[in-house]
C-alpha cells in the first residue's frame, strides 16, 4: 500500500474555486482538506466514484453504449434535451456543446433556475464588477447584501476580506464591513454596522440607495428606512466599495428584480466613488458553461438549436418543459437536478454521462459513469468572477467526461454524415 | 494540406509587395502548406487568369477572443438575436459549427467571416494576463485562422513598482516572463498608468508627466520602460500602444507628446484615429499633425482605427474612457476591474453618419490613411468591433480606392465639424491594389515580424486570398473567388469548404531566472491566484523563435 501524500488541488465546492488548498491522497481515496472547509469536503466526499457502462439496464461495452446513446439521440435529432449539469471541465464541455449543435437540441443548464435573474439584469444594463482580487486589495467598504459568505462560501472572509491587499494594508481592520439582512437571508458575523430590511423593503431600499448616491437627494422620508441615508453616506465616502450579494441560493421569496437594483447601485457608485458588485455563485464550473456557451453561441444560458441556429429562449426551461422533446442527454452531475425537474423528465429516453450516472433512475437508455472534474479529471473550471483555473486531478477515475463526450460527438456526427450521404 | 500534395494557382495577376510584385501576371506554387519557387509541369492547377492574387490577410489589431469581448458578447443577446448563422456545410459531407454574429460574434462565426474576407492572420490586441487562459479557449474554438494576442502590461501592478523602482531590467525580465506565461505575442500598453488610477479617486492620468498617486511612476515612464523592453528583447512586433487621452477633444497633443517620448525607438500606436482630435476647444481634425510625424519618423507605425458607420461596440481596457462613454450616451456599460492588471470597459454604440463627431471621426480616419506617406507603416483596422465589424473592410477599401465613390459618401455625412479636414481639400489620392496589399497583409506581416506570412515568396506559409475583378471594389473584397490556407481550399466563390483549426502565435522570451522568486513572492501576497497556477500551458503548437 502507497504511503498517503499530501497534494494540492482546485477545489470546485463553491464558486470561490481556492486553489491553495491540499488533500491527502492514499489509494484511491483522499480526505483531510486543508484548510478545513465544510463545502469543500461535502464536495470533495471520498473521492470513490462507480464506473459502469450500462445499456438498457446491463453491463455493455464502451463501443456498444456509444452506439446505442448515438442511435437514440441521432433518430430523436430536432427533438432533444440536452442537460449541461455543473461538475464538467470546459474540456468536456466543448464536445457537449457540439453534440447539442448537431443534435439541434434545446438545452438547459443549472443557471436557469438557479441565476437567471442576474445575467439578464445584466444584459439589460451591464454591469460594475471585478475581479476578487480588487475586492482584497482596494476595498475599504464591503457591503454583503442579504448575503451570507460563511454559509454559502465558506473561505470568502479568511481570503479576501479579513486578508491583507495592496492598498488594505492591515486586512480586515483596513475595511469597514456592513451587512445588511434581508429577511432571513444574510448575516455577517463581526460587520461593522448591520441592518435589518423586511423582504417587502428590498427593492425599495436599492433604489433609495441608488437615489441619494446619484442625486444627493434623500427621497422621502416616511418612505425612507432608518440607516439607509447613513449607509449611503458610508458608501459615496468610501474609496473602493465592494457590494457582495448572493447570485443563487437566495429565499426565493425575494423579488428576483433585485438583480437589477444591485446593478443600478453599483454603477451609480461609480461616479461619486468606485464600486464593484460581486455576484455569489456556486462551484462546480457552474460559471464555465455560461462562458463557454456565450463564447460558442452569443448566449450564457437557455440555448435552443432547435431550427439549426442558436436562439436565447430565457422563458424556457428544458427540464421543465420537456413536452417538445423525444430524448434527453444529461452530462455532468445529473443529482444537482432538483427532484422536480426529475420528475418531469422521468418517462424521457435518456443517455447520462457523468460522475455515477449508472445511478440514475428513470427511462435510462445508457449510463457512463465517469470521473468528477478536479478530483478525477483535470482541465478548466471558472471561478465565480469569470476568471478561469486549471484543474490538477488527484486520483484516477474510470474515465473522463472529455473523453467520452468526444467519442460520443465523433460518432453523433459520423451517423449523421452516414444518414445524409 | 496533405503531406506532399502540390497547388499551382495559375495565370493570377499577383500582388506581392513584399517581394516587389505589382500586379504581374504569374504563378504560385504550393508545396506541403508553403509557398515553393516551382513545381513539375503537370502538378494541380487552379485557374486564377483575369483574378487578383494576394497573400492572406493579416489582421494586426483586432478584438476576437478575450475574456473583455465574452463580456461583450454576453451583452449583446439582441444583436445575436438578429444574426443568427447556420452551421456551415463544408466538404467532404461534414458540418462545421452554428453561431451567431452582431457586432461581436460567436467564435466560430468570427472565424468562418474573417475566412470569408480572405482574412487568414489575425491578433486580438488587448488581453488580460489573469485571463490568458480564456484566450486560448476562445482561439481554439475560432477555426480558420492562425491567432496570436498582445498582453496588457501598461497598468500591471508588479511592473508599476519596478518602474517607480527604477527596475528597467527587472521591469524587462518581467515583461518576458509574462509574455511566456500568457502564451502572448507582444506587450500592450493601454493608457499607461491610466487603468490603474481609475481603480483610485484619481480616476485617470490625463498628462504625460503626471504621477500616478503618489508614486513616481508617470505614464511617459511606462511608455519608455516598456518599449525599451519590447526592443532590447527583440520581439519581432514593437510595443503596441494606445495611448492617453483617447476619445477626446484635444487629445493630438497628449498623442504627439507620446510620440516624441519615444522619437527614435521602434514602437506601434494604435487606432490612431481616436487620438487625432485637435486642440483649440471642440472636436476638429489633427490628422495632419500626425501624419506629418509619422510620414517623417520610419521608426514609428500606426494602425488607423477607421470609423465605420453602423453599429460598433467599443470594448476596452481603458475604463475610464468608457465611464466617460456611458454617461454620455445612457447606453448599458459594463465595467470589470482586473485585479493586479488591468481593467474592462464595454458600451455598445453606433456610429451615424448624420452625427457630428461620428462624420468627424470617419472622415479622420481617411484623412491618415490618405495622408500617408509610407503604406508599410500604416495599417488598416477599424478596431473591430470599436469602430465598425471588421466585416466593413471591404467598404473602407473601396473607400480609398474609389475617389468618387468616397467624395459621393463625404457629401452625406455631417459637414458640421470637418472644417479643416484635409478630405475637403479635395484629397485626390486613390489606392492602388498594391497599395492595399500593403495596408492588408504585407505590411501587418513585416510590422509583427512574421516572416511567413504577408508575403508570397518561397517558404511563405501558403496563406492566398484571390479575388474576381469586380468594378464594386466593396463587392470584390466582400467575397473573394478563392482562400487558401496553408495551401488547403479554404474558401470558394463565398462557400466555406473547410474550416482548419488554425495555429497559434506566440512567444517564450528569454528572461533572468532571478525575477521568478520575486514575482512568486508578489503573487502570494497580492493575487487570488497560485502562482503556479498562473502560466497557461498546453498550447496546441510551441511557440516562435526570436531572431
Amino acid at each position: 500500500m502507497t504511503e498517503p501524500r499530501r497534494v494540492g488541488m482546485t477545489c470546485l465546492g463553491c464558486g470561490l474555486l481556492c486553489d491553495d488548498v491540499t488533500v491527502e491522497v492514499s489509494g484511491s481515496g483522499v480526505s483531510g482538506l486543508l484548510p478545513a472547509c465544510v463545502l469543500g469536503s461535502a464536495w470533495l466526499g471520498s473521492g470513490a466514484v462507480p464506473g459502469h457502462i450500462r445499456s438498457a439496464g446491463k453491463d455493455v461495452t464502451f463501443e456498444a453504449a456509444i452506439a446505442a446513446a448515438t442511435s437514440l439521440l441521432t433518430s430523436s435529432r430536432g427533438r432533444v434535451l440536452v442537460f449541461l449539469g455543473p461538475g464538467l471541465t470546459i474540456e468536456a464541455l466543448r464536445p457537449a456543446v457540439a453534440i447539442a449543435d448537431r443534435l439541434q437540441a434545446t438545452t438547459d443548464t443549472a443557471t436557469s433556475a438557479a441565476a437567471a435573474s442576474g445575467i439578464l439584469a445584466g444584459q439589460r444594463r451591464g454591469r460594475a464588477a471585478a475581479t476578487l482580487g480588487e475586492l482584497k486589495n482596494r476595498a475599504d467598504v464591503v457591503l454583503f447584501w442579504g448575503a451570507d459568505p460563511a454559509r454559502t462560501h465558506p473561505r470568502f472572509l479568511e481570503r479576501l476580506v479579513e486578508a491583507t491587499g495592496t492598498h488594505t494594508p492591515d486586512g480586515r481592520a483596513s475595511r469597514t464591513v456592513v451587512s445588511v439582512r434581508i429577511g432571513n437571508d444574510g448575516a455577517v458575523d463581526a460587520a461593522d454596522a448591520s441592518l435589518q430590511l423586511p423582504v417587502a423593503g428590498e427593492l425599495s431600499a436599492l433604489s433609495i440607495l441608488r437615489s441619494i448616491v446619484a442625486g444627493g437627494l434623500v427621497p422621502d422620508t416616511t418612505a425612507n428606512i432608518a440607516g439607509l441615508s447613513e449607509l449611503a453616506a458610508r458608501l459615496t465616502a468610501a474609496k473602493y466599495v465592494a457590494i457582495v450579494a448572493d447570485g443563487e441560493n437566495g429565499d426565493p421569496s425575494r423579488p428576483s428584480q433585485r438583480a437589477e437594483g444591485l446593478v443600478a447601485l453599483a454603477q451609480a457608485l461609480n461616479t461619486p466613488t468606485r464600486a464593484a458588485l460581486f455576484t455569489l455563485r456556486s462551484g462546480d464550473n457552474r460559471n464555465g458553461v455560461e462562458s463557454l456557451l456565450t463564447w460558442q453561441t452569443g448566449y450564457p444560458f437557455a440555448v435552443d438549436f432547435h431550427g439549426g441556429v442558436p436562439a436565447y429562449h430565457t422563458g424556457l426551461r428544458g427540464l421543465e418543459d420537456a413536452g417538445s422533446v423525444d430524448s434527453a442527454l444529461l452530462v455532468g452531475d445529473w443529482r444537482t437536478i432538483p427532484p422536480a425537474s426529475l420528475a418531469a423528465i422521468a418517462a424521457l429516453p435518456k443517455v447520462v454521462i457523468g460522475p455515477a450516472a449508472s445511478g440514475a433512475a428513470g427511462a435510462i437508455q445508457v449510463a457512463i459513469d465517469t470521473g468528477r472534474a478536479g478530483i478525477h479529471e483535470g482541465g478548466t473550471a471558472y471561478r465565480l468572477d469569470d476568471i478561469p483555473l486549471p484543474l490538477a486531478p488527484v486520483l484516477d477515475g474510470p474515465r473522463t467526461a472529455a473523453m467520452v463526450l468526444s467519442a460520443l460527438e465523433e460518432a453523433v456526427d459520423r451517423s449523421l454524415r452516414e444518414a445524409a450521404a | 494540406m496533405t503531406p506532399g500534395s502540390t497547388l499551382r494557382i495559375a495565370g493570377g495577376t499577383v500582388y506581392d509587395p513584399a517581394n516587389g510584385v505589382d500586379g504581374e501576371v504569374r504563378d504560385i506554387c504550393i508545396a506541403d502548406g508553403r509557398i515553393v519557387a516551382d513545381l513539375p509541369a503537370g502538378s494541380p492547377s487552379l485557374d486564377a487568369r483575369g483574378m487578383v492574387v494576394m497573400p492572406g490577410g493579416v489582421d494586426i489589431h483586432s478584438h476576437v477572443a478575450s475574456s473583455s469581448c465574452n463580456h461583450a458578447r454576453r451583452l449583446l443577446p439582441e444583436q445575436h438575436a438578429a444574426d443568427p448563422v447556420p452551421a456551415p456545410h463544408l466538404a467532404g459531407g461534414h458540418t462545421g459549427r452554428s453561431g451567431t454574429g452582431g457586432t461581436v460574434p460567436s467564435t466560430f462565426t468570427t472565424g468562418y467571416r474573417y475566412a470569408g474576407l480572405g482574412y487568414t492572420t489575425v491578433f486580438d490586441a488587448a488581453i488580460a494576463p489573469l485571463t490568458a487562459r480564456h484566450t486560448h479557449h476562445e482561439m481554439s474554438d475560432t477555426p480558420c485562422i492562425d491567432a496570436g494576442c498582445f498582453v496588457l502590461m501598461g497598468n500591471d501592478d508588479y511592473l508599476l513598482r519596478l518602474i517607480d523602482a527604477g527596475e528597467v531590467g527587472r521591469a524587462r525580465d518581467y515583461a518576458a516572463w509574462l509574455l511566456g506565461a500568457t502564451g502572448g505575442y507582444a506587450i500592450k500598453v493601454v493608457n499607461p498608468g491610466g487603468v490603474e488610477a481609475w481603480k483610485t479617486p484619481q480616476r485617470n492620468l490625463t498628462r504625460l508627466d503626471e504621477p500616478l498617486g503618489s508614486s513616481r511612476v508617470t505614464p511617459r515612464g511606462i511608455l519608455e520602460t516598456l518599449t525599451d523592453a519590447a526592443n532590447a528583447l527583440k520581439l519581432p512586433h514593437a510595443v503596441h500602444i494606445h495611448a492617453n487621452n483617447l476619445g477626446v477633444p484635444g487629445n493630438v497633443a497628449t498623442t504627439l507628446e507620446s510620440f516624441k517620448a519615444l522619437e527614435g525607438r521602434r514602437a506601434h500606436f494604435t487606432h490612431l484615429q481616436f487620438h487625432a482630435y485637435g486642440t483649440g476647444g471642440g472636436w476638429k481634425s489633427a490628422a495632419r499633425e500626425l501624419s506629418d510625424w509619422v510620414n517623417a519618423h520610419p521608426e514609428l507605425s500606426v494602425d488607423v482605427g477607421q470609423v465605420m458607420f453602423g453599429p460598433a461596440t467599443t470594448v476596452t481596457a481603458d475604463g475610464p474612457v468608457e465611464y466617460l462613454l456611458y454617461k454620455s450616451s445612457g447606453r448599458k456599460w459594463v465595467n470589470i476591474d482586473i485585479e493586479l492588471e488591468t481593467g474592462c470597459g464595454i458600451v455598445p454604440l453606433e456610429f451615424k453618419e448624420k452625427a457630428a463627431v461620428s462624420a468627424l471621426q470617419w472622415a479622420i480616419g481617411l484623412e491618415l490613411f490618405l495622408l500617408a506617406k509610407d503604406p508599410w507603416r500604416v495599417v488598416l483596422s477599424t478596431d473591430h468591433p470599436n469602430g465598425g465589424s471588421f466585416l466593413a473592410y471591404p467598404q473602407l477599401i473601396q473607400l480609398l480606392m474609389d475617389r468618387t465613390v468616397r467624395d459621393e459618401r463625404l457629401k452625406l455625412v455631417n459637414q458640421k465639424l470637418l472644417a479643416g479636414s484635409a478630405l475637403l481639400d479635395g484629397l485626390d489620392r486613390q489606392f492602388t491594389l498594391g497599395e492595399i496589399a500593403i495596408i492588408t497583409r504585407a505590411g501587418p506581416a513585416r510590422l509583427l515580424g512574421l516572416r511567413h506570412k504577408g508575403h508570397l515568396g518561397a517558404g511563405a506559409d501558403a496563406d492566398v486570398t484571390v479575388y474576381s475583378r469586380q468594378d464594386d471594389i466593396a463587392a470584390m473584397f466582400a467575397s473573394p473567388r478563392y482562400v487558401l490556407k496553408q495551401g488547403e481550399l479554404m474558401v470558394e466563390e463565398g462557400h466555406l469548404r473547410l474550416a482548419p483549426t488554425g495555429r497559434r502565435l506566440y512567444l517564450r522570451p528569454g528572461y533572468d531566472d532571478a525575477v521568478v522568486p520575486e514575482i512568486r513572492s508578489h503573487f502570494d501576497r497580492y493575487s487570488t491566484v497560485q502562482f503556479d497556477h498562473y502560466p497557461v500551458q498546453g498550447l496546441p503548437n510551441g511557440p516562435l523563435g526570436i531572431d
